[in-house]
């Protein structure tokens, strides 16, 4: 039983390794390709891997749900609208400093602060608490009850986004259609 | 909890039974359309034909696997591979027996026995859209974009009704879980009484999702020539052929585990071959509706889509909640 654990152990190690080798690969992909449909691609790589590294966290229901919502319904928009209007776009650094790069930068070193106080507080022994992973963890059941007890608040905050959105998408699209109407009407009032 | 090695021979065995499968569907479906119009099919190669299969496969396996000039290497090869691994994978969880007890090792009935199956199966068929589209892109050519933006939008559009549909099954059963949803119709009854609507909107919305006739639109050959993989031949194309055809096969089955009670039987010693039974019943379906209807116009497949089955899967998913609320 102990060699069989061990075995598994190194398993996990090597799949860990592959997985945030890939998340990191892909993820620097995702910014120097000039090819955006390139870059959609490495992004759906991006949002795989990480659905492994959830796996090993034994969120199961978080990976899947991963992979079916922003590796496969999300990016799939952003490949049909890739490939429909086509092009190459410049390498983000072409055309000199700009306020995206400094924003950018920010937010580089706030997440690598991040990381840092992170290793040192584990390094410390102050992270050292064993996570409680029971058999339900991370089960359909045990997210959907967190959802409409704990978390309510957030759940519904996000319905109510995800609306106004969905509502902004379809005021967006008519508005269009009606300005393309109206020219339609007034080329037809200036040929008569 | 099987040993590995018993998943693996279980793997390997499942994998080349769908693959014979899909072999002789297209066989089947040559067959029963050439009936349907008054042709005979094919009928030299071996008895009834039954040796056509085998002549395709070396047919296409020996021609020249040429690509366009312009196409994008490494994802033009990439694509149908894609689409047929992820096609194949996704069987994995279909359950096809009760699980059996041979000699002192316990043996389940799937390959995968997850308790977020039905959740996997989306998201694997959600991959699987990437090798068609990447296909299509890759090619570099007007007909096969056009058919992998075609692809793209039916897929995406159907995807919404056909996860609507399940919720219905989901909610009834209280799980996500194939074996545990044919468990449930094994003791109370099989669900496409009480899910007729989920059923209904399942079978419409998987055609499209498959792309077969009457919503073959991603591969319309009197529009777009063949759609996304007009640029492909040989055994590339008989990748992509391949995937279709197992996303069927696929889509049979997992209508049958959710809607006919999966490997139920009046005789339950049987279960695989009453589960082959009902698969094979479902894609005679698929076949009859290709001979039968005739294919939509792209605006009647959106408005189909987006206002009639759309709606009425909301409706079934938010029904079937109020109902079994109710009862408890």
């Amino acid at each position: 039983m102990l060699a069989y654990t061990a075995v598994g152990n190194v398993f996990v190690w090597i799949v860990w390794i592959a997985a945030a080798a890939a998340c990191i690969g892909t993820g620097v992909l995702v910014v120097t390709r000039t090819n955006p449909f390139h870059s959609a691609l490495a992004l759906i790589g991006n949002l795989g891997s990480l659905a492994v590294l959830y796996l090993l966290l034994s969120a199961e229901f978080v990976a899947a749900a991963q992979i079916l919502v922003y590796a496969g319904a999300v990016m799939v928009m952003f490949l049909f609208v890739i490939a429909y209007l086509g092009g190459k776009a410049d390498a983000p650094w072409i055309g000199g400093r700009s306020w995206h790069q400094v924003a950018a930068a920010l937010a580089g070193i706030a997440i690598l602060a991040d990381v840092l106080v992170a290793i040192s507080l584990s390094a410390g022994g102050t992270l050292k608490t064993e996570a409680e992973v029971t058999r339900s963890f991370g089960s359909p059941e045990e997210i959907g009850r967190l959802f409409l007890t704990d978390h309510l608040l957030a759940f519904e905050i996000t319905s109510i986004v995800l609306l106004v959105a969905a509502v902004g998408g379809v005021v967006l699209g008519s508005h269009a259609r009606r300005t393309e109407a109206e020219a339609a009407a007034e080329s037809a009032e200036d040929a008569a | 909890m099987d040993p590995w090695w018993i998943d693996i021979i279980k793997g390997f065995l499942i994998i080349n039974l769908v693959l014979v499968g899909f072999a002789y569907t297209t066989w089947a479906e040559r067959k029963l359309l050439s009936r349907m119009q008054g042709r005979y099919g094919p009928n030299r190669a071996g008895p009834f034909g039954l040796l056509q299969p085998i002549a395709d496969l070396i047919k296409l396996v020996r021609k020249e696997s040429f690509f366009p000039m312009s196409a994008s290497n490494k994802m033009y090869i990439a694509a149908p591979i894609i689409s047929t691994a992820a096609a194949l994978l996704t069987f994995s969880v279909i359950p096809f027996g009760p699980g059996w007890h041979i000699w002192k090792w316990d043996v389940s009935g799937s390959v995968v026995d997850a308790p977020i199956a039905l959740i996997l199966v989306f998201a694997l068929g959600s991959l699987g859209i990437y090798g068609f589209i990447i296909g299509g892109w890759a090619s570099d050519s007007k007909y096969a974009t056009l058919g992998a933006m075609r692809t793209c939008a039916q897929l995406v559009s159907y995807e919404v009704s056909l996860a609507l549909a399940v919720l219905g099954v989901v909610i009834q059963a209280h799980s996500l879980n194939l074996n545990e949803i044919v468990h449930q119709q094994g003791e109370q009854f099989w669900f496409f009484g009480p899910q007729f609507v989920g059923m209904v909107i399942f079978f419409l919305a998987g055609t499209a999702e498959t792309s077969r006739p009457p919503f073959d639109l991603p591969e319309a050959d009197t529009e777009i020539v063949a759609g996304y993989h007009t640029e492909y031949g040989g055994m590339r194309w008989g990748l992509f052929s391949m995937a279709e055809y197992v996303n069927m096969i696929t889509l049979s089955g997992l209508a049958v585990t959710l809607f006919f009670g999966g490997w139920h039987g009046p005789w339950d010693p049987l279960g695989p071959l009453w589960f082959l039974i009902k698969l094979a019943v479902v894609v005679f379906i698929f076949i009859w509706m290709r001979a039968a209807l005739p294919r939509l116009r792209y605006d009647q497949l959106m408005r189909f889509g987006w206002k009639v089955l759309l709606p009425v899967a909301t409706l079934n998913a938010f029904v079937t909640a109020l109902v079994v609320v109710a009862v408890k």
